[in-house]
């Protein structure tokens, strides 16, 4: 405990140390006089023989001290004393670093959580995501799930995994009992799945081995957030019965709410039972399965992909019918996780936008200390002419970069924890994204703390490199007039802040390019009407409507039933709704020679009932719509649309054509074009138009539809009446998301305007910014040369001779930052059309426009000081000394 | 810009060395240590006087020496330094290694005048 004794007898040893030293000298000084030298001279000679005496006490004092925390301790006391000394600078940087700090650790808190996902049970590290890949699907191409009859194969194959689990995680069911039936969302699973990833249930239990085999897999497990909602959290639901997809299931235990993956959200989870028909190589073609699975220890990532690789080559050996180019992947859970959510390539672009607010809030604010700086010229080389070298000065300064860093990040934080209770709030636009809870967790705090550390040295080193450049002889000589050390010191502050203008500049044509291509979107004629739409999706089960000829008979009675429905106008079933997305088929026209697979001719593919077109307001340009005639003892029939009729007949009549279809599940039939569609656009948050084939529902039903009712009402009025009704001919069939079309549009906007306030108010920030550090630029300046301006004004100038050389002075900085900026932003739209594709981001004259607006926002900023210069009284900056 | 104050024109150690050795003759206070220096040496070792305080204090650090306070010859307070049992040890290893060190080079320089 010696230190601690020392940091106690310190103070004596401190007097100590003075005591001698003083007596030293005064014996010096008495010798010398006995030498016959003057009291004056001799003190002059005893301190030249001694050399700098509070140098040495200094010195001597070190020794005691831990060096290196104590002199920082006193030089961050120094930093606060003269912090507090000047309030409007000390605040204005503190703010200034507290908005840029607040903004990027409001942003990493999404980093956070959608790229460091928190993940249940232990050792995710170990856990691996078993897809295909099919280098032919677009996107994310190797991320595909996987078929049970490979699932089956690998499980007992391979060497490299200890435990493999399957997961269908997106499957639909209805739940019913106690309230009106509902659609959720679950996953069937094997029953080694929560224990692969070494989880435990918070009620009850898990699936048992075994619970897979028919007549004992009617069982589920509910997760957190179903528990609460639909059971009220009761703790006796284990062991009860709920209805799922019109069967009974034996609740069996409650998942903890840590219990998530991040893009996952099955509210329930049943068995994964796997049959005889699983085995099939026609079941190859059924690709539903995730494959969780967990290393064996002491096997590495690349092994398993190796041996999963040769699996996957001799599946394809074995079929290569289903199989062929079909390879197989594993990814570590996290990276599986982090990298399908595919929100990567957003959250980059807006880590880098608000990672130039920071540089500009570090500019500004080392614009502040370059300007306190020079103020402080006289009192470093008082400093060095004492002793202090260089990097002691340097150090000083950067101490206090690092006081007003801290202070921002403290107040920065505060903005954080709102900033992210605002960002959650609006972070709800789809189930998977309201999933992930935003935090002011470790993580953002380190960034914070981290990303202050990298401000105080941004904004402080340059002003303490320059500042630490003395003349002692003439910084002490030079008086108020002499503008020397400000001018070098201007010269880097022009700099910065034409940094700064280059930064801003560039990030608002990022900005206003993504800005301006969503509001296109959000503007764009769909090619319908969405107004006064309310829809439902149904999910007809294989229970109750195995054939075609029931699903035809309930969409026939349903339909019926909703157009006596008191403010529906007509209604009409769809396959999917408009601009809502369609699955594409493959076309083959009558007479064409069969092309190759790449040239494939392909199409949308929605089927309707007769009076579709009417309800979704698309008009019918050509030919006739479908009737009820057109059943499926009539000739097939499809309508196509304009795209369709434009690229495939693009100089013939496409009615009377003969095409055909080939779906998957159906068998191909030649059908007549009988009508042309006017173009509907394939997606409302894309610009495209996709060829489109109608087809008649009564000749091809499907299972999975949508209703669509055309109101002269509020849509959601008529919510009661559509259940009543769907209710009235089957009381167990849920509705999946109800809402009116309108809603189901802006549900698919899917955070665009989220994401566009963000980058508004980005911009915004960029701009205020840019604009304080001119103005702060200007307005020193005219402080500076008041001096001059006098000079000039006595001379003769006019006032408006002196704010425009002001004017020009700022405009020229701003003019060359801006140009710069301008330059950088060039190949902006070709990187943004990378990443978000269907967005039109090509917007030439948004350049100059732009340019114009901060030339403006410069002219505005500095036109205060201009006119303050203008007002200047000569004689009074005269008498200025 | 100050020249750096701990620039010695002596071995290093050889501060330390003869701080030790003359206070083992004789507990003092700084100032008659520095003239006893200062005259011993015949004013041939020329040391800024101030960079005596910076080696006592470390020596005190390291228990190399003791302070206590006295009266100096001309009646003021000071402090009188004294060696420990520590520092005596610490003098005769140092002095051992010294003089193998002057040896060393005594020899180096004998070579090179032959």
């Amino acid at each position: 405990m010696q230190w601690f004794r020392q940091l106690f007898s310190r103070g004596r040893r401190y007097d100590d140390l003075s005591v001698s030293i003083n007596e030293h000298l005064e014996e010096k000084i008495d010798e010398l006089m006995e030498e016959g030298m003057s009291r004056e001279h001799a003190e002059r000679a005893a301190r030249r023989e001694f050399g700098n005496v509070a140098l040495v006490e200094e010195r001597s004092r070190e020794i005691w001290q831990w060096p290196a925390i104590e002199s920082v301790w006193a030089d961050v006391r120094f930093a606060l004393r003269q912090l507090i000394k000047s309030p409007v600078f000390t605040l204005t940087a503190v703010v200034t670093l507290s908005l840029g700090i607040a903004v990027n650790a409001t942003m990493f808190s999404m980093v956070s959580a959608f790229l460091m996902p928190r993940l249940p049970g232990r050792d995710a590290g170990s856990m691996v995501v078993i897809s295909g890949v099919n280098p032919n699907r677009g996107f994310q191409p190797d991320t595909n799930p996987v078929s049970a009859p490979n699932y089956l194969a690998w499980r007992t194959d391979n060497k490299v995994f200890a435990k493999m689990a399957a997961a269908d995680e997106f499957r639909t069911a209805s739940l019913a009992g106690r309230g009106q039936p509902e659609a959720i969302q679950y996953a069937a699973v094997s029953p080694n799945y929560f224990g692969a990833f070494g989880t435990f249930s918070q009620l009850g239990r898990t699936f048992a081995a075994g619970e897979d085999q028919p007549g004992r897999d009617h069982v589920a497990i509910l997760s957190h957030g179903l528990w609460e909602r639909r059971f009220g959290s009761d703790r006796s639901v284990v062991g009860r019965t709920v209805r799922l997809n019109r069967e009974d299931y034996v609740v069996v235990g409650v998942m903890p709410a840590e219990f998530s993956l991040l893009g996952f959200t099955p509210q329930l989870w049943t068995p994964l039972t796997l049959t005889a028909a699983d085995q099939t190589a026609a079941a190859r073609k059924d690709r539903s399965l995730y494959l969780f699975a967990r290393l064996v220890p002491g096997v590495t990532l690349e092994q398993a992909r190796a041996e999963m690789a040769t699996l996957a080559q001799q599946a394809e050996k074995d079929f290569p019918e289903t199989e062929k180019r079909w390879g197989v992947t594993a990814k570590t859970l996290p990276d599986f996780l982090v990298y399908s959510f595919g929100i990567r390539s957003a959250l980059a672009v807006i880590m880098t936008t608000v990672s130039f607010i920071l540089l500009i809030a570090c500019a500004n604010v080392a614009g502040l200390l370059l300007t306190r700086a020079a103020g402080r010229q006289k009192e470093m080389a008082v400093r060095a002419s004492l002793g202090a070298s260089r990097v002691r000065i340097v150090r000083q300064l950067l101490t206090e970069g690092l006081v007003i860093a801290l202070l921002g990040c403290g107040v920065g934080l505060l903005l954080t924890y709102a900033g992210i209770h605002l960002l959650r709030a609006n972070l709800t636009f789809n189930d998977a994204i309201s999933a992930v809870p935003l935090r002011l967790d470790s993580n953002v705090l380190m960034f914070a703390v981290c990303v202050s550390l990298v401000c105080a040295i941004l904004s402080s080193l340059a002003p303490a490199l320059r500042t630490s450049r003395i003349e002692i002889n003439a910084d002490l000589r030079s008086e108020g007039r002499a503008a020397t050390a400000g001018r070098s010191h201007s010269r880097l502050r022009a700099v910065l802040v034409g940094g700064e203008f280059a930064m801003a500049l560039f990030l608002l044509i990022g900005c206003s390019l993504l800005v301006r291509g969503i509001y296109l979107l959000e503007r764009q004629k769909l090619g319908f009407r969405p107004d006064h739409i309310l829809t439902a999706g149904v999910a007809l089960d294989q229970a109750r409507y195995s054939e075609s000829s029931q699903q035809i008979a309930f969409v026939r009675s349903l339909v019926s039933r909703l157009q006596q429905i008191p403010g529906v106008e007509d209604a009409a079933i769809a396959s999917s709704l408009p601009s809502s997305g369609f699955g594409t088929v493959p076309i083959r026209i009558k007479g064409e020679p069969e092309l190759p697979a790449s040239q494939q001719r392909v199409a949308s593919n929605v089927v309707i009932t007769t009076d579709y077109l009417r309800v979704a307001g698309v008009p019918l340009l050509r030919g006739r719509a479908f009737t009820e005639a057109d059943d499926v003892n009539a000739p097939r029939v499809v309508l196509v649309n304009q795209e369709f009729a434009h690229r495939y007949f693009p100089d013939r009549d496409p009615l009377g054509k003969q095409i055909r279809v080939d779906s998957k599940d159906r068998v191909p039939a030649w059908s007549e074009i009988v009508g042309v569609v006017s173009d509907v656009k394939s997606y409302s948050e894309e610009t495209r138009v996709d060829p489109e084939v109608y087809q008649a529902f009564l000749q091809r039903p499907v299972s999975y539809f949508s209703i669509m009712l055309r109101s002269n009402v509020e849509p959601d009025s008529l919510v009661p009446a559509l259940r009543q009704a769907v209710a009235g001919l089957d009381v167990e069939l849920p509705l999946l998301r109800v809402m009116s079309m309108e809603g189901v549009i802006d549900t698919q906007k899917n955070g665009n305007p989220v994401f566009t306030r963000m980058l508004g108010i980005f911009s915004f920030l960029a701009l205020l910014l840019a604009a304080i550090g001119i103005y702060g630029l200007v307005a020193y300046s005219v402080g500076q040369r008041t001096h001059e301006i006098g000079i000039r004004l006595a001379l003769g100038a006019k006032g408006s001779d002196i704010s425009w050389m002001i004017l020009k002075e700022g405009l020229k900085i701003a003019a060359i930052g801006s140009s710069i900026g301008l330059v950088m932003a060039l190949p902006l739209p070709k990187l943004f059309g990378s990443i978000f594709t269907g967005l039109s981001v090509s917007a030439p004259e948004l350049y100059p426009i732009v340019l114009a607006a901060m030339l403006l926002v410069a002219i505005l900023a500095t036109f205060g000081p201009a006119r303050r210069a203008m007002h200047i009284d000569p004689t009074a900056a005269l008498r200025i000394e | 810009m100050a020249k750096n104050p701990e620039r010695r024109d002596l071995f290093s150690g050889a501060l330390e060395l003869m701080i030790l050795h003359s206070l083992r003759l004789k507990p003092m206070h700084g100032y008659a240590l520095a003239q006893h220096i200062k005259q011993v040496s015949d004013d041939l070792l020329k040391i800024e006087e101030g960079s005596l305080y910076p080696a006592l204090q470390r020596m005190l650090k390291e228990g190399c020496l003791e302070s206590e306070a006295g009266i100096s010859a001309k009646g003021r307070p000071t402090r009188i330094y004294r060696v420990t049992d520590a520092g005596m040890r610490r003098l005769e290893q140092d002095v051992s290694s010294f003089e193998k060190m002057f040896a060393g080079i005594t020899r180096v320089l004998a070579v090179a005048q032959a």
